[in-house]
């Protein structure tokens, strides 16, 4: 995060939209939409200083209910637009939110370069283990054999072992929080703006509608804040066995991460002692000493 | 126009570029303009590649099927290039104890060629010089036929080396022996070429590529993501070559999709940003295409063409991306199509593209292709006065902004559909940039009412674009300045030519031709392509005895654009699409030909007949 802290902090009230929320009863996406909010209120930032890109799914249904700076694009495809918004203005911190069916499908290859290049911006992951907004659809999270919509029995395909996948990307910060604890999502969505780096964020959340095997009362039962219970998230092997055994107790909270790890635009030789951000550089520029060697 | 062609043959990789690269710029710094078109399979290292250069003291930029000088790295070279020799060709090998085929041995006697073995491992041998040097001591060996001056190549080629003594000394001295060869059996042999305009000399050697890059930096590009594609590769490439004086962010993304987001991403929070695909990699930056024109995003995209479909020939040009760049993506919505033609153009209309782009808060397709992209162009330096940067309603100010609203940002009464743009982190309201249908703030709404205001808001843009969009540029010929007042004395056009992007350069090379002296013909070049202007072309077609169209794809997609804009069909065409560009001597011919037919046949031109009437 670059923005200039304010000295007078935004009332939760700036970040109301005059929109209705139109999320199903229960649905995981009203827990996750409010602590974004706290989170950036309780960062001083307001609605104009903050960049908030949405996917395409229920996630981004959310993009016209709150306020601040907002982008709602084409399905799997927001890490690419949010990277780029940031690389363009390193001072407007930026968030994205897409849903395990973009993300872990049609925008997977995006997802990878995303937390291998280590951009400096926040990643969202809305994971309901569904198509919620195509009504119902298996995504790769899905577990196997599950009947869903277009499935009728069961999905073939073994499901995606999401976690060790992040990890294989060597990843600078992963953190899961749980729709139905705002305090956890909170904490962890204010470490992650200002993270040094790609802060990727699992959210685990209902979809009371589609999702009749990991319910709201399944993940109650078995989430936990690791970090409450001892859990050192520099502590890579502690983070990876936590991250991935989640058959018993599902461990959430800032389960790793490391700072000392250059962000992209930090390793952009060029870009290293200007002030300046690529938006403020916009201007007719003297090629003429480009052209020296071709005459 | 007096005209030399050179060409340099042979395996890719065997240094045909380095040769033909020294040999250019020597020449233009001696006065000469000179044309550079290379022409090289889809791999590294062998394969038939050739450098052509063809050189004049006039303004060239057309390539002849026919050469004057032929120089051979292998025998294969020998094999596939003879029949190219003009009468009197010079042939310049070195093949060792190469026996000419009966039917070369008849060619050379028909044509009076003059066949050169240069011993070039004899000399490197007695040099103790390595094979690589060989490049030089052809290069002296072929400066001393054009007649040129030993140190103008001493200083080019020692620019170099300037910091590597020994091996500085050991090409000086290959040099020498280059330049003083003389061929026992043919004696000493000079390329007459015409006396040089000392203009050149200070003139850029540039590809369409540089020109480009040169271009997008000037207009104030600042991010630039793309993933490599030929031919579009070499624009990145320069980019990329120039970051660390640009001091520009560069992403070589990790698909065509990633680099259209990114950049868009980057246009959305307010700077300038550039992609560049081609083809089948367009296809897949189409559906951003889509996108942008709902959030009503400025963006460029350079779509450089090469034959298709799929990867076809991938280092082969073509313009057949017209409609691609026209009619691809999802929904109904207003873009701008326009394209380059040649150095100067590449360089002149990036700033106008992301102008055009931040005006009306559309994208902008900028074509280019191959033959463009990678021919070498003998420039006059850029004039750096003449570009202005708009950002159209782009409101930064502080005041201003604190007056907006959120429901300013897509306002469907905005005047020409164009509504005030503001960028993220601005102390103002907020919108959503929204992907789907939305109000004016970017909220989702997807009433009947809205949705057809904001559709309309949109496509409104389209009419303001196309009343605004420069007219197509006419060229006269006629020869000489006495001759081309014939067009503004209202005389009838003998033929009138139309066409778009690196074809008009040959054309207008052609119209220069000394066979077209005093031949009333015109042609109609286009720049901006959509929306497209026609009342331009209707008014000429009223008065001309017979027009054609020039373009390099199969189903003549501009004329297709013309009839479906304004009805007038151009049923004569001259279509080319296997992957070469128009050369020089070929299209005079087609011209020449359509010449004598309106000579012999003073019938008015069937087709005009359906031409509407200009607007």
């Amino acid at each position: 995060m670059n923005i200039a802290l304010q000295t007078q902090p935004p009332a939760p009230s700036e970040y109301y939209s005059e929109t209705k929320c139109i999320w199903c009863d229960g649905c995981g996406n009203y827990g996750i939409w409010t602590a974004v909010k706290y989170a950036l209120v309780e960062l001083n930032l307001h609605p104009w200083q903050v960049c908030l890109c949405y996917d395409v799914g229920c996630n981004g249904n959310g993009s016209d209910k709150i306020e601040g700076y907002r982008f709602h694009g084409l399905h799997g495809r927001v890490i690419p637009f949010a990277s780029g918004a940031k690389l363009a203005n390193m001072r407007v911190p930026v968030i994205a939110f897409g849903g395990d069916g973009a993300t872990f499908s049609e925008g997977i290859g995006h997802l990878i370069h995303g937390v291998r290049s280590n951009y400096p911006i926040t990643f969202v992951l809305h994971n309901n283990t569904n198509f919620g907004l195509t009504t119902g659809q298996a995504s790769s999270l899905t577990p196997q054999g599950q009947p869903m919509n277009t499935s009728p029995n069961g999905i073939p395909e073994h499901t995606l072992a999401s976690t060790d996948l992040i990890f294989s990307l060597s990843p600078t910060f992963v953190a899961r929080g749980f729709s139905g604890d705002i305090k956890l999502m909170t904490r962890i969505l204010k470490a992650a703006i200002q993270h040094r780096g790609f802060a990727f964020i699992e959210m685990l959340q209902a979809c009371p509608t589609y999702n009749h095997f990991a319910t709201h009362e399944y993940l109650l039962d078995r989430y936990f804040d690791a970090n409450a219970d001892g859990h050192d998230p520099s502590n890579l092997q502690q983070a990876k066995a936590l991250a991935t055994q989640v058959q018993d107790r599902i461990a959430c909270g800032i389960l790793y991460q490391r700072e000392d790890i250059p962000d992209f635009y930090d390793r952009l030789i060029p870009r290293q002692g200007l002030e300046t951000t690529c938006v403020e550089e916009v201007r007719r520029y003297d090629v003429s000493e480009y052209w020296k060697g071709l005459v | 126009m007096p005209r030399v062609s050179l060409k340099i043959v042979g395996a890719s990789g065997q240094g045909i570029n380095s040769i033909g690269a020294i040999i250019a710029k020597g020449l233009k710094r001696s006065g000469y303009c000179v044309f550079g078109y290379r022409e090289y399979p889809s791999l590294i290292k062998g394969g038939h590649a050739s450098y052509q250069l063809d050189v004049s003291n006039e303004r060239i930029r057309s390539t002849e099927t026919r050469v004057n000088v032929l120089v051979a790295l292998n025998h294969h070279g020998l094999g596939l290039n003879m029949e190219e020799l003009k009468q009197g060709g010079i042939v310049l090998h070195v093949t060792p104890g190469w026996q000419f085929p009966e039917h070369h041995r008849k060619l050379i006697a028909e044509r009076n060629l003059r066949v050169i073995y240069f011993p070039v491992d004899d000399i490197l041998y007695r040099l103790g010089a390595r094979a690589v040097l060989s490049n030089v001591l052809l290069t002296a060996f072929v400066w001393s036929m054009l007649d040129q001056d030993i140190d103008a190549l001493k200083s080019l080629v020692g620019a170099t080396f300037a910091k590597k003594k020994a091996l500085l000394e050991l090409n000086m001295r290959c040099i020498d022996e280059g330049y003083s060869f003389v061929d026992p059996e043919q004696g000493t042999i000079s390329v007459a070429l015409p006396p040089p305009n000392k203009d050149f000399a200070s003139h850029l050697l540039i590809t369409g590529s540089q020109a480009m890059g040169l271009g997008a930096v000037h207009a104030g590009v600042r991010l630039y993501a793309s993933y490599p594609m030929t031919p579009s590769s070499p624009l990145l490439s320069f980019i990329a070559e120039l970051e660390n004086k640009t001091r520009m962010v560069v992403k070589q993304a990790e698909d065509e999709i990633t680099a259209a987001q990114i950049v868009s991403g980057a246009m959305y929070m307010g700077t300038r940003a550039l992609t560049a695909t081609s083809g089948v990699g367009f296809d897949l930056m189409s559906e951003t295409l889509s996108l942008n024109a709902m959030i009503e995003n400025p963006t460029v995209f350079v779509l450089a063409q090469r034959p298709g479909p799929a990867t076809g020939l991938p280092t082969w040009t073509a313009q057949g991306g017209l409609l691609q760049a026209a009619n691809c993506s999802a929904g109904e919505f207003t873009r701008c199509v326009i394209s380059v033609s040649n150095s100067q153009d590449a360089f002149d209309l990036m700033p106008v593209a992301f102008n055009l782009a931040e005006q009306y808060q559309i994208s902008v397709v900028v074509l280019t292709d191959k033959q463009i992209a990678e021919a070498l162009y003998t420039q006059h330096p850029y004039d750096l006065e003449k570009a202005e940067i708009d950002r159209g309603r782009l409101v930064v100010d502080p005041e201003k902004l604190k007056a907006l609203k959120s429901s300013d940002r897509f306002d469907p009464n905005a005047e020409g559909g164009v509504s005030f743009r503001w960028l993220p982190g601005s102390d103002a309201a907020t919108y959503c940039a929204q992907g789907d249908e939305h109000n004016s703030s970017g909220t989702v709404d997807e009433s009947s009412l809205n949705t057809k205001l904001q559709m309309e808001k949109r496509l409104r843009k389209l009419h303001g674009l196309k009343a605004e969009l420069p007219a197509p540029h006419l060229s006269v010929g006629g020869g000489s300045a006495k001759t081309t007042d014939w067009m503004d004395v209202g005389d009838e056009i003998e033929l009138l030519v139309v066409g778009w992007g690196s074809t008009g350069e040959i054309v207008q090379d052609v119209m220069c031709s000394d066979e077209l002296r005093g031949r009333k013909i015109a042609y109609l070049h286009y720049t901006y392509l959509w929306p497209l202007r026609t009342q331009e072309l209707q008014r000429l077609a009223k008065r001309s005895k017979r027009i054609v169209l020039v373009e390099q794809n199969y189903q003549g997609q501009l004329g297709m654009l013309i009839r479906m804009e304004c009805g007038l069909d151009i049923p004569d065409k001259i279509l080319k699409y296997d992957g070469r560009p128009f050369f020089y001597d070929e299209l005079l011919s087609s011209v020449m030909e359509r010449c004598a037919s309106t000579s012999e046949n003073e019938e008015k031109f069937p087709g005009l007949e359906q031409a509407g009437s200009p607007s």
